[in-house]
């Protein structure tokens, strides 16, 4: 078993349900921008939102493979080196898990600070991985507009969890994760 | 089982192995085109209609709300002029987009005349997904004759060079991405350089030397050598030129000649341009 959030029924669900979000944000992602050409900063990181997402309340390998693929997703639509969103949102989603497992309890508050630190790290590495030593001036350069677009993420976030979490609801996932639950339960007991 | 050093530490050990795999990507050095980068091409052209239906009903809202703007302030003492008038301005702003529409392309067309190279027109229809890199996507791809590499034009300049395509839609890297790079020269003084992309928005023209009279208002244009774009294309003017400070070259800034962000539609060039010879060129 590679995720220990439910059954085969629940892990096809999983995947169905992060697939069609990733596919509605990079959508969105993409062409928004297009049309509201508000900038860099201004274009929130809703595909990161969703690693958050999976970081914080599915504990499994799927999950893991799960933020790959949504980095390498985003890394058909964005950049010239194949690879560095996966790489990033991989490392984004382990830090989320890392945070998740040493919290009793992941609320939005959580969500919105990982989502920044998450985007913090993200556009750093972006940056750092495209344009080698130069990077380091680069990311200082650029550290005001990265942390705009860490504020802007983080503003969508709870949104994007709430909706996430109603859309588990109505596909019969639980929208924590099984391991929180327990160590709740145990708190209580 | 679920006590084991292995599946207490599967995710940090599965997301770590992730990790290896995307740098191993990112070092050997894949580049849109090759093997290992052809799911890209899938998804590119999985989310192609999405994108372009996306953006058909943005442009319908776009439309509605400049309308609905205009409409403001209009006394309502004749409901059905007003329904009326909303319908004429609805229709007249769909013939004024057919009209643009027509135009750029009329535009494209006299610019693949003058370049004398075959080329197909392309819409735009989305942009970069992190806005940390500046492509843009377009709705047509290989089966419209597109492929990698490929230039890509406005009736303005210079727009960049086709990085990936899949069968119905390709994706641009502009020429003012950090990561791209176009050989050109000042079309003045002749002085050569290379023009590349900043990080925080912008052009620079790097490798021109110290005694090149270049000066702000310079037109900077193709040279043609690096075999991507046809000699003599507009890149942009020169907006800034640093004297001071150490080193051998002089610090250039080129304002594009493109607006990036109001494209519509482009040309690609889908012939090769013509071999240039390095002496005609000016000197660096």
């Amino acid at each position: 078993m590679i995720s220990d959030d439910q059954g085969p029924i629940g892990v096809t669900r999983l995947i169905l349900l992060f697939t069609a979000a990733t596919l509605v944000a990079l959508a969105l992602q993409t062409v928004l921008p297009y049309w509201l050409p508000l900038g860099f900063a201004l274009i929130p990181d809703l595909v990161l939102i969703l690693v958050v997402d999976l970081g914080l309340r599915h504990h499994g390998a799927l999950a893991a493979l799960m933020a790959f693929v949504m980095g390498y997703a985003t890394d058909a639509f964005s950049g010239t080196h194949i690879g560095m969103n996966a790489f990033l949102t991989t490392l984004v989603f382990l830090l989320a898990y890392e945070i998740a497992s040493r919290l009793m309890v992941t609320n939005v508050v959580v969500g919105v600070v990982t989502v920044i630190l998450g985007v913090l790290i993200k556009d750093s590495g972006a940056i750092l991985i495209s344009s080698g030593m130069a990077g380091f001036g680069q990311v200082g350069r650029m550290f005001p507009q990265m942390l705009l677009k860490a504020i802007v993420t983080a503003a969508f976030a709870p949104a994007v969890f709430a909706a996430m979490a109603g859309l588990k609801r109505l596909t019969g996932l639980p929208a924590a994760s099984g391991r929180e639950d327990n160590r709740i339960e145990g708190v209580l007991r | 089982m679920r006590s084991s050093f292995l599946w207490r530490n599967r995710v940090m050990m599965t997301g770590s192995l992730l990790l290896l795999i995307a740098a191993h990507l990112l070092t050997t050095g894949v580049r849109p085109g090759d093997m290992a980068s052809q799911p890209e091409g899938y998804l590119l052209g999985l989310l192609s209609p999405v994108q372009s239906a996306s953006a058909r009903m943005i442009e319908s809202t776009h439309d509605f709300w400049r309308d609905y703007l205009d409409l403001v302030g209009v006394r309502r003492e004749n409901a059905r002029l007003h329904v009326e008038v909303a319908r004429l301005e609805n229709q007249r702003s769909r013939l004024y987009e057919m009209e643009t529409e027509n135009r750029h392309l009329t535009d494209l067309l006299e610019l693949r005349e003058a370049l004398g190279l075959k080329a197909v027109a392309a819409n735009v229809v989305g942009s970069d997904a992190t806005g940390l890199s500046r492509t843009l996507i377009l709705g047509q791809g290989y089966d419209s004759g597109l492929r990698a590499g490929m230039a890509v034009l406005s009736i303005d300049g210079v727009v960049g060079k086709i990085i990936a395509v899949s069968s119905t839609s390709a994706r641009v890297l502009l020429i003012d991405d950090h990561n791209a790079a176009l050989d050109a020269f000042d079309q003045r003084t002749r002085a050569r350089g290379i023009v590349a992309g900043e990080i925080d928005e912008g052009l620079t023209m790097k490798y021109v030397g110290r005694s090149a009279l270049i000066r702000d208002g310079d037109p900077v244009v193709t040279s043609g050598l690096d075999g991507t774009f046809p000699r003599g294309l507009l890149v942009g003017q020169v907006s800034n030129v640093e004297r001071e400070g150490p080193g051998l070259f002089l610090q250039v800034t080129v304002k594009p000649a493109v607006d990036f962000r109001r494209l519509e539609q482009v040309l690609v060039v889908t012939d090769p341009p013509p071999r240039v010879d390095a002496n005609d060129q000016g000197q660096g």
